[in-house]
């Protein structure tokens, strides 16, 4: 790179610094007249997609039953391993899920969950799917277990009796 | 015989059979009725494979012995194509509830059909249905849905435990396994149709759904039921004692387990554990609670009593051999649950050489009872190699329902004088010749049968084999610890593991318990330690034959609980004997060099072989 000669120094004349000021100003102002993008998060919030991927439930059949047999095959497909599952069996007296087996136990650690979305994808019945919520921040790790009643949606049957009374 | 498996050479002896001249060179032929420890039968059809020479069709490799020349083709189209076809035929009425089925994650059906099946089903009709599961006993459920009709189940029964429990009803498609008269089975030998089933048809009951096959580790340990030492796989998720399969050693098991062994497992799992060192009734620490017992036992003689557990392991018999050549001299040993023979034989017959034998005399055992895998040993040298089987019984046992066995009775009691009649009977003339004998589970004197039985052997020139009926009751034998058979007028009592036989003596001073549950005689004791179990414990039996053999823990014990040589070692220092063992091999080494029976001990259990890599067979068509 050559040297240049250095620039001769002009003084600012009053007209073009208002010129400057004005054009600046208008930058200003005119963004205020936009429409806003930014929101007042948590008062508002931002539309997800339909497919977003965040809290997870368990679901239910219409007759009440859950739809979790207890596989196992999200816990097999969880790249992180933060899926528990212990199965048990149905009995006539304890019908928990339609079939021979159901999940006894079922875990979640949110804290080690990535939300890919695998468990929804391997699970045979749709039981374990990932619902819309994402504001999941609580006080202490223990709370971030998130166990069996916690993921269940409520009973169909239940919120109807409920309804009716 | 040289042949030809998909270009590799491979040279096998006559009367082998293709799959298994496969299976050495690592083509994998898929199959479900075969199995290697039974006759081959070819039902399922799907090991098809072309032959040149041969027929122009497609051949079962399972049924087909090699012959000089032959050219075998796994993966030539129509092999492919026709056990494709064959496994489309098996899915047609498989019920596809892989996920709930405890085969699933290990199920051959699922490999197979992944390796050699169509990609997709074209299968619409409705499929065959019947009620499920079905309990065919209290630890076996019956899944027809999910049955390929390979028959492995049925000929098991027939061809190796002799007991024609399961069979086939109905023709066809239509076909079932079910039970003789819907009876729930019987044997003790039931559960290995678990591990033969290649689908979900037959499961465990006792495992049902408690975990999926890939949640499991698994180590390879030996049974602690009883004496003769089978080789199992010990299967552990979550700290817990999952579920208990056999591990093949064709020297000792032959890959069978009894059902004692199988399924005799969830205590290591019970939250009755104990868990806590006490001492009258409140917890205490193992230095006080040891310090207790020390200062009660020491230096009593025969004043003290000590009863030790059948499945004591060779290296707690070994510190405790110590403890008796020490502070505890003259203290009375028992034993409960053994049998009354002496000390290993001279002419010791080990359970591989069963196969060769001529001729196999029992003498006073229920074999089943005591030694039930010893028992298969010799239904199968009797079908398969032909053996001449003479059971010496008061009555008839399992095996005289064999047509051709032979039955000599004799009047209870009286069992040593029958063994020595037994010296000109005609099927001893011919050897090689194996006695086994037992005391009759205790209704006759071992040490006669024991003195009458070496006597015959050294004069017809046979072997022998004691079917001892505690788990490493010879590895205590060799150490010649035991000095007696009740606890009778002892003062000061120590009890280690199961109850004793006549219950805890009277007029007992102090009374010591070391025990993994709580037994109605602990509330008389001044002390309760806990125990580890076989799920837990380091160290070695000696099974019956006088092999040594290593429990390999898939368990760590939860604190407190500590390990059976770490309490005996504290328990000396405690009695003012001085060791300084950091770990079990220390123990192993001292041992190995003391006693010659445990020799094998210097030699630390070799790690367990790298699991087979599944060999991949021919692609999908």
């Amino acid at each position: 790179m050559s040297a240049r000669p250095p620039k001769r120094r002009r003084t600012p004349s009053l007209g073009k610094e208002l010129v400057g000021l004005a054009k600046g100003l208008g930058t200003t102002f005119g963004e205020m007249l936009k429409p806003v993008i930014t929101v007042a998060y948590p008062e508002d919030k931002t539309p997800r997609s339909e497919r977003y991927r965040g809290r997870h439930y368990l679901r239910r059949y219409e007759n009440g039953l859950e739809r979790c047999i207890g596989c196992e095959l999200c816990a097999a497909a969880c790249p992180v391993g933060c899926i528990l599952v212990v199965a048990a069996e149905n009995t006539e007296q304890n019908r928990v899920s339609p079939g021979e087996r159901y999940a006894k136990v079922y875990e979640i650690n949110m804290l080690r969950c990535i939300f890919c979305g695998y468990c929804e994808e391997a699970c045979p019945v749709q039981a374990i799917v990932l619902g819309p919520e994402y504001e999941l921040s609580d006080t202490s790790r223990d709370k971030f277990i998130y166990t069996k009643e916690m993921l269940l949606e409520p009973d169909p049957i239940q919120l109807r009796a409920e309804d009716g009374s | 015989m040289t042949l030809t498996i998909d270009g590799h050479a491979v040279t096998v002896p006559k009367g082998t059979l293709i799959v298994e001249a496969a299976k050495l060179i690592g083509v994998e032929i898929p199959v479900f009725c075969y199995h290697h420890k039974l006759d081959p039968v070819g039902a399922c059809r799907l090991c098809l494979v072309e032959l040149s020479p041969g027929p122009p069709r497609a051949q079962t490799a399972c049924t087909t012995p090699v012959a000089e020349g032959m050219t075998v083709r796994v993966t030539s189209p129509m092999a492919v194509k026709s056990r494709a076809d064959i496994l489309e035929f098996e899915l047609t009425n498989h019920p596809l509830d892989c996920p709930v089925c405890d085969k699933g994650g290990e199920c051959p059906l699922q490999d197979f059909t992944y390796r050699h099946g169509y990609p997709v089903s074209r299968v619409q009709e409705p499929r065959l249905h019947f009620a499920k599961p079905l309990p065919i006993s209290d630890r076996i459920a019956l899944d027809r849905e999910r049955c390929v009709l390979c028959y492995r189940c049925t000929r098991y029964y027939d061809e190796v435990a002799w007991e024609q429990e399961l069979t086939t009803n109905q023709r066809g498609v239509q076909s079932y396994i079910a039970t003789q008269f819907d009876q729930p089975l019987q044997s003790v030998f039931s559960g290995n149709i678990i591990d033969l089933c290649p689908v979900g048809a037959l499961t465990s009951r006792v495992w049902r759904f408690q975990s999926r096959p890939w949640d499991m580790d698994h180590t390879a340990s030996v049974c602690s039921r009883c004496a003769v030492g089978c080789n199992v796989n010990l299967w552990e998720r979550r700290g817990e004692l999952m579920r208990v399969t056999a591990r093949e050693n064709v020297e000792i098991d032959d890959g069978w387990i009894c059902d004692r062994g199988r399924f005799e497992y969830t205590h290591v799992n019970s939250p009755e554990r104990l868990a806590q060192p006490r001492v009258q009734r409140r917890p205490a620490a193992w230095e006080e609670a040891l310090s207790r017992i020390a200062a009660a036992i020491k230096g009593r003689g025969p004043r003290l009593g000590l009863s030790i557990p059948a499945d004591i392991t060779n290296e707690e018999a070994f510190l405790l051999a110590r403890l008796l050549n020490g502070p505890l001299r003259g203290a009375r040993v028992v034993m409960p649950g053994r049998t009354s023979l002496p000390g290993p034989p001279a002419n010791q017959l080990a359970i591989k050489d069963l196969d060769g034998c001529r001729t196999i005399v029992v003498v006073a055992a229920d074999v089943r009872a005591d030694a039930p895998i010893v028992n298969l040993r010799v239904k199968k040298a009797v079908a398969k190699s032909g053996a001449r089987l003479l059971t010496v019984n008061p009555e008839l046992i399992d095996f005289d329902r064999h047509p051709g066995v032979e039955h000599v009775a004799y009047e209870p009691g009286h069992a040593a004088a029958a063994v020595r009649k037994l010296f000109d009977h005609p099927l001893l003339q011919e050897g090689p010749v194996g006695i086994l004998y037992g005391d009759s589970a205790g209704a006759e004197d071992g040490a006669a049968i024991a003195t009458a039985v070496a006597w015959l052997a050294k004069e017809i020139g046979a072997k022998v084999m004691p079917l001892y009926r505690a788990t490493n009751e010879r590895g205590v034998l060799a150490l010649g610890i035991l000095n007696g058979d009740s606890l009778d007028g002892c003062e000061y009592v120590f009890t280690w593991g199961q109850a004793l036989a006549g219950g805890v003596p009277k007029g007992v001073r102090f009374l010591a318990c070391w025990d993994d549950f709580a037994r109605p005689y602990h509330d008389r004791a001044q002390v309760v330690i806990p125990a580890v179990t076989f799920a837990e414990d380091q160290g070695s039996y000696t099974n019956l034959e006088g092999r040594v053999q290593f429990l390999v823990p898939p368990l760590q014990p939860k604190p407190p609980l500590r390990q059976g040589w770490e309490v005996l070692q504290d328990l000396g220092l405690a009695l003012g004997l001085g060791s300084d063992y950091l770990g079990i091999f220390q123990v192993q080494r001292d041992a190995a060099a003391a006693y010659p029976a445990l020799a094998a001990l210097a030699v630390p259990p070799a790690p367990a072989p790298p699991p087979a890599p599944v060999a991949m067979g021919a692609a999908r068509p």
